[in-house]
């Protein structure tokens, strides 16, 4: 067998012990009052509604209406401006065009003890009321005079072009607008959806024509935004809820709780069950699934900055289970060989050594096959959705979050449970004093 | 040397079990149905908590009388997590007839008449669920699509590594075990008359991953065992030599995974967590199937397969 150095045993180890600690509890330091997050652990995951509670809801065109993409994308904004105005950031909203849906999820706020989810769905569908006021909040004009609005970019200025916001007023609105130009001349008229404010413009000219343009620092992003959230105050159709659902937060970390117990007495009861059973070898194992598990929770809570944000549901806490049996597994099935390369008398060296290698085809197999299976769910359930031509854009979900555990997990379990167990256990090996057939499985003494 | 199980001997009594279960579940099927949970076939179910002891017929007609459109059923629950000392806590679950999802304006006509009927029960509105039919079908179906591509990728990665011991014949007998496990679990939900939800698409998706692998730790051994003792060999022989050498690592594997689904399980029946609850007791059935599956099933069906071809 080539040997390993025995203080790589004890290198790996540390090393394995460390990150899971900085994995699961975070590295944090206060300056003050202010905490600073260096490393984010357990408590920085970002849970899904299914578990911290929250409000999910799908908003359709009320009556027999067949939406354009540019009609549902001013529908958005709207629900987007609103939610970014009530303090909400962590959301998630898509449109699914093909059926006309737009589809919300967003958990409870932190601080949030009083609130009425019924309410709170109905003011993110309720028709946006667009209003053209002056600076002391008197209301000018309102959404019904807008035509349309679009963004464009204005090469006339010369040198360097620039984003701007171009308003199509209708007949009347042309007229209005002729009036207020005029009166509010050189001074600004701010435009507001429901009690938002959206832009300030400051009147440059008298505008007869009934075609305006909004002009200002905008990026190409945000002249897009304020065009949508213009026409969405001149919606043809108002949004009625097509679904809903809400999980109240008490309900949701209950359950938090609960599996984190669970989790943790289910690790005690399987490190005891190794440890009993394979000794030495049953030892490195525990070692290398607390390092596996260290590596799925820091795939989840964005430990390593790469990841894109990620939101964790109980199908996500299942992905986990699945793959640390998968770990326990690939540990088990190397133990168990070298028991039996120990009963057809072999040395302790070679035991170790012929039972790593007959073991490893076995693992790889079994491992690759559920790999398949994490990328299926991951291609269909998450952003790329190769389904969606049949099924829509509306049919993601919390099964993505399966698939990705499950993934992270398989590949920390060829890390962990393969790799640097395996490393562990021939580094071992040469610990004079460990150095006997009945630590590592074989028989009697 | 320790004797061989003989697996392919009993083959006939682990087909005649699994067979008989199969006929049960069919049975059942036939007698009750499969129910749909909301997710897939749309409705509304809404949760609410209260305290104490409360008239039911009063509540029956003060729920209806809120929503005089829709026909409402309700089951009561106790809620052991938020027992104060005087008074027992309860769960009232309510669900609507209908398959399509209800206004809001419903729902808030029901929470009013609940806290003005029951002041002294303090309703709390806990959860809702609401799913239009059309969306929920479409994501029933797009899980059942997901399934069959995942099933088909995996067995022609076995045919292709499994090439030496006969490739197509070991994918089709593990994908029948797979059909076999999920069976299984499909037969226990209709056998408890538990609604089919995405859990449930979440277990067949985790049994399937860990049922092959059984599968495949004993194909693996097949082949190894195959070159070992010789291509004269008898398969019947060869296999129930690999499958008694392995035999010690499925039950362990099996007993670890089983015993910390069941620490979930009586947590979740601690805390009474259903969704938890119909995640986990699935899951454990799906375990025991897919261990005995692979060794019972998969196996002896490729025995046969295999012997046949040679003799033609």
């Amino acid at each position: 067998m080539k040997r390993i150095p025995k203080p790589v045993f004890f290198i790996v180890a540390i090393l394995i012990l460390v990150f899971a600690c900085t994995a699961f509890f975070g590295v944090k330091y206060y300056d003050g009052d202010v905490q600073h997050t260096v490393i984010k652990g357990l408590s920085d995951i970002r849970w899904g509604i299914d578990i911290r509670g929250g409000v999910e809801a799908t908003f359709k065109p009320a009556g027999e209406v067949d939406a354009t993409d540019e009609q549902l994308d001013s529908a958005k904004s709207i629900i987007e401006t609103r939610m970014v105005s009530s303090g909400i950031t962590d959301y998630e909203l898509y449109v699914d065009y093909g059926s006309d849906r737009i589809i919300v999820r967003y958990p409870w706020k932190e601080d949030e003890t009083e609130f009425d989810p019924v309410a709170a769905i109905d003011e993110l569908a309720a028709t946006a009321h667009l209003s053209f006021r002056n600076s002391d909040g008197e209301e000018l004009m309102d959404g019904s005079s807008v035509q349309s609005a679009q963004a464009g970019v204005n090469t006339e200025s010369g040198s360097s072009s620039e984003y701007l916001v171009l308003l199509d007023l209708t007949d009347e609105g042309a007229d209005l607008f002729a009036s207020i130009t005029e009166e509010y001349l050189n001074q600004t008229i701010a435009i507001y959806m429901d009690d938002i404010e959206l832009s300030a413009p400051t009147v440059q000219s008298v505008i007869s024509d009934g075609s305006a343009q909004i002009t200002g620092d905008f990026t190409a992003e945000e002249a897009v935004q304020l065009a949508n959230q213009i026409n969405g105050g001149a919606l043809p159709f108002d949004l009625e809820t097509a679904s809903f659902g809400s999980v109240s937060a008490t309900l949701g970390q209950n359950s938090l709780i609960a599996m984190g117990y669970a989790a943790i007495i289910a690790f005690v009861l399987i490190a005891l069950f190794m440890i009993l059973r394979y000794r030495v070898p049953g030892f490195v194992a525990v070692i290398a699934l607390i390092g596996q598990l260290a590596l799925s929770v820091a795939a989840v809570s964005r430990y390593f900055n790469v990841f894109n944000s990620f939101t964790m549901t109980l199908p996500g806490i299942a992905g986990i289970i699945l793959s640390v049996g998968m770990g326990v597994d690939a540990n088990i099935i190397t133990a168990e060989r070298i028991k039996e390369e120990f009963r057809s008398g072999k040395t302790l060296d070679s035991a170790i050594e012929r039972g790593t290698k007959n073991s490893l085809s076995a693992i790889i197999d079994g491992n690759m096959t559920v790999v398949i299976v994490s990328i299926i769910l991951l291609l269909v359930f998450g952003p790329s959705n190769i389904l969606s031509v049949i099924f829509g854009q509306s049919t993601t979900g919390t099964i993505y979050a399966f698939g990705y555990t499950l993934l992270v997990g398989v590949i920390s379990n060829f890390i962990m449970g393969v790799w640097l167990s395996r490393t562990m256990l021939k580094s071992i090996a040469g610990v004079g004093f460990l150095r006997k057939k009945w630590l590592f499985g074989g028989a009697g003494k | 040397m320790k004797r061989d199980m003989n697996f392919i001997g009993h083959s006939k009594i682990f087909f005649t079990i699994s067979l008989c279960i199969i006929l049960i579940g069919i049975v059942c099927n036939i007698i009750f149905g499969a129910t749909l949970d909301i997710q897939f076939k749309g409705g509304t179910i809404i949760t609410y908590g209260f305290v104490g002891e409360v008239d039911e017929n009063a509540l029956k007609d003060t729920i209806q009388g809120a929503t005089p459109d829709n026909n409402v059923t309700f089951t009561i629950t106790r809620d052991i997590l938020n027992n104060t000392e005087d008074e027992d806590a309860y769960a009232i679950q309510i669900q609507f007839s209908g398959e399509e999802a209800i206004e809001t304006a419903d729902q808030q006509a029901i929470t009013d008449a609940l806290t003005e009927a029951f002041p002294d029960n303090g309703f709390v509105y806990q959860e809702a669920s609401s799913v239009e039919a059309s969306m929920g079908l479409k994501f029933l179906l797009k899980c059942l699509v997901a399934v069959a591509i995942a099933s088909v990728l995996m067995v022609l990665y076995v045919t292709i590594r499994f090439k030496r011991i006969g490739g197509l014949s070991a994918g089709v007998m593990a994908l029948v075990a797979l059909f076999h496990d999920v069976a299984m679990i499909y037969f226990m939900y209709v056998i408890f008359r538990m609604p089919i939800d995405s859990n449930f698409i979440a277990v067949v998706l985790m049994i399937l991953g860990y049922s092959l692998n059984d599968t495949i730790v004993i194909y693996d051994r097949v082949r190894e065992e195959r070159r070992v003792m010789g291509p004269k060999a008898d398969l019947a022989d060869v296999f129930n030599h690999s499958a008694s050498s392995v035999f010690s690592r499925t039950i362990a594997t099996s007993i670890t995974t089983l015993v910390a689904i069941a620490t979930v399980y009586v947590v979740a029946v601690i805390f009474s967590l259903d969704s938890v609850q119909s995640f986990a007791l699935p899951m454990m059935i799906g375990v025991v199937s897919g261990c005995y599956s692979s060794l019972c099933i998969a196996g002896p069906l490729w025995v046969f397969w295999n012997k046949r071809k040679q003799s033609s």
